[in-house]
């Protein structure tokens, strides 16, 4: 990405109250934090949508995408892995929905949900953990 | 390739129906809730228009004979390929020999839907006759040879085989995005018909504060309405004429019957209102033993209306999209 780009898109970005910008393309992620420093950009490990360690060896499903987190379907009155539940790798722990859609937050490994981080019907931002795991 | 496990013989295949047919006296039929069957096919990458088998009557068994992407919407029906459960209004893979079991729907809240879509990649293939694939029961064309599904049947996806649409992501279902209710009893706008000023002030006052009970006499054809008797001033006397899925006609007896998706294309009883189209999906999922209210619309109300159901489903289908290009690019 030519680097006069980054620079107009961080005046752009310092201008709103947006506090996380993230671009991606073929072969590039860039990922601007709007802190109110202004330029010049700060360098820092990428971390993104992929399980995080927790303290205690537990794992964090995270939202792949802003949205909305539900534990249960809308049409549904039970969650969709309970606290308690054993899970396997790829199991729906809830649901992220982005306007009509309905995405599922699929467990990064098998496990046992242990808790929330975020209750239902939060608005989330990308990455953001949003169901605790303790590994079997 | 879908065979049909299920003996109960009310499900049919059904699109969103022969649009423009009335002129040859040939109903309009098509999917009871439009919205739902439109919403499964957007799932799905298809045409909204895609044709979908519609089941009505509960439990509701078919087993794959290839694999197939798939897509269930309408009635929340606990549905389960082979052991595994699946979520509602939501696009799935099917594996060839797998079973798909639809059971009871289950209320949501105030929302309780009688109909479920199993819609497939590509539509289910059966030719159009008179530009639809809708089942046409009164005169046996159109859909699969023109009747309702039996055990047995075998239909064909136009588009088997899986890995092409993405599965695994689903839609909220426009009755919560859009609700609509009254004193918590599900209701529909419509708008006052040609005879609508034949009948009593307390008659008129009635049809708009009462509760109306869909009755067991209530099908694709129609829904014939139990509630307060209307009464006309005086004797309506009117020669048949043309009338379209969301008429309201109202019989000698007084009880109101709706016209629905297979209603014959002329009749002669006085007509007190008309549900609107952007509402007919509503009425289409009410439960026979259910009670529905009426709202009084004007014509841009009905418009606005459909304005607004056009572009739910014109937002979902760019979300939809939008999701299926990111993971597509994400996998390459």
């Amino acid at each position: 990405m030519n680097p006069d780009r980054i620079e107009t898109i961080s005046a752009w970005l310092a201008a709103t109250d947006i506090g996380l910008l993230e671009l991606r393309g073929p072969g590039t992620r860039l990922r601007l934090r709007n802190d109110g420093g202004g330029l010049p950009l700060r360098g820092e490990p990428i971390a993104d949508a992929s399980p995080a360690a927790a303290p205690g060896g537990s794992v964090t499903a995270n939202a792949a995408s802003v949205g909305v987190f539900l534990h249960r379907h809308p049409l549904r009155e039970t969650a969709l892995a309970p606290i308690g539940t054993r899970v396997v790798a790829g199991q729906p722990l809830g649901l992220l929905q982005v306007g009509a859609l309905l995405l599922p937050l699929c467990a990064p490994r098998a496990g046992t949900v242990t808790g929330l981080r975020v209750a239902h019907g939060t608005a989330v931002g990308y990455g953001t953990p949003l169901v605790e795991l303790a590994p079997l | 390739m879908i065979e049909i496990l299920s003996a109960s013989a009310l499900a049919t295949v059904q699109d969103l129906g022969r649009v423009g047919a009335l002129q040859w006296g040939v109903g309009t039929s098509g999917a009871m809730d439009p919205l739902a069957l439109a919403a499964g096919n957007l799932l799905l990458g298809n045409d909204a228009n895609a044709a979908a088998i519609e089941v009505p009557v509960f439990p509701f068994q078919v087993r794959f004979g290839a694999d197939l992407a798939i897509a269930l919407t309408g009635a929340d029906c606990a549905a389960r390929l082979d052991d595994v459960p699946l979520l509602p209004w939501w696009v799935v893979e099917a594996r060839v020999g797998q079973v798909l079991s639809l059971g009871v729907p289950r209320a949501a809240g105030h929302w309780r839907a009688s109909r479920a879509y199993l819609c497939v990649a590509g539509g289910v293939d059966v030719p159009a006759v008179l530009g639809s694939r809708s089942t046409q029961l009164r005169g046996a064309f159109g859909g699969h040879e023109g009747r309702a599904l039996r055990q047995g049947d075998v239909l064909c996806a136009a588009a088997p085989g899986i890995g092409r649409c993405g599965s695994g992501f689903g839609l909220l279902p426009p009755a919560l995005a859009m609700p609509l209710q009254l004193d918590g009893v599900p209701a529909m706008r419509v708008l006052p018909a040609a005879e609508y000023g034949h009948y009593t002030e307390a008659s008129r006052a009635a049809f708009w504060a009462g509760e109306w009970k869909i009755t067991a006499q209530s099908d694709r054809y129609g829904y014939r309405l139990a509630g307060a008797a209307l009464e006309a001033a005086n004797p309506v006397e009117m020669r048949s004429h043309g009338i379209v899925p969301g008429v309201i006609q109202v019989p000698p007896g007084g009880q109101p019957i709706v016209q629905m998706r297979d209603a014959q294309p002329s009749g002669g009883y006085p007509k007190l209102g008309t549900v609107i189209e952007a509402d007919l999906w509503r009425l289409g999922q009410a439960p026979i033993g259910s009670r529905v209210r009426f709202i009084e619309a004007t014509w841009d109300d009905a418009l606005d209306a459909r304005e607004q159901m056009h572009a739910w489903l014109a937002d979902a289908r760019r979300l939809v999209e939008l999701h299926r290009r990111q993971r597509a690019r994400s996998a390459s």
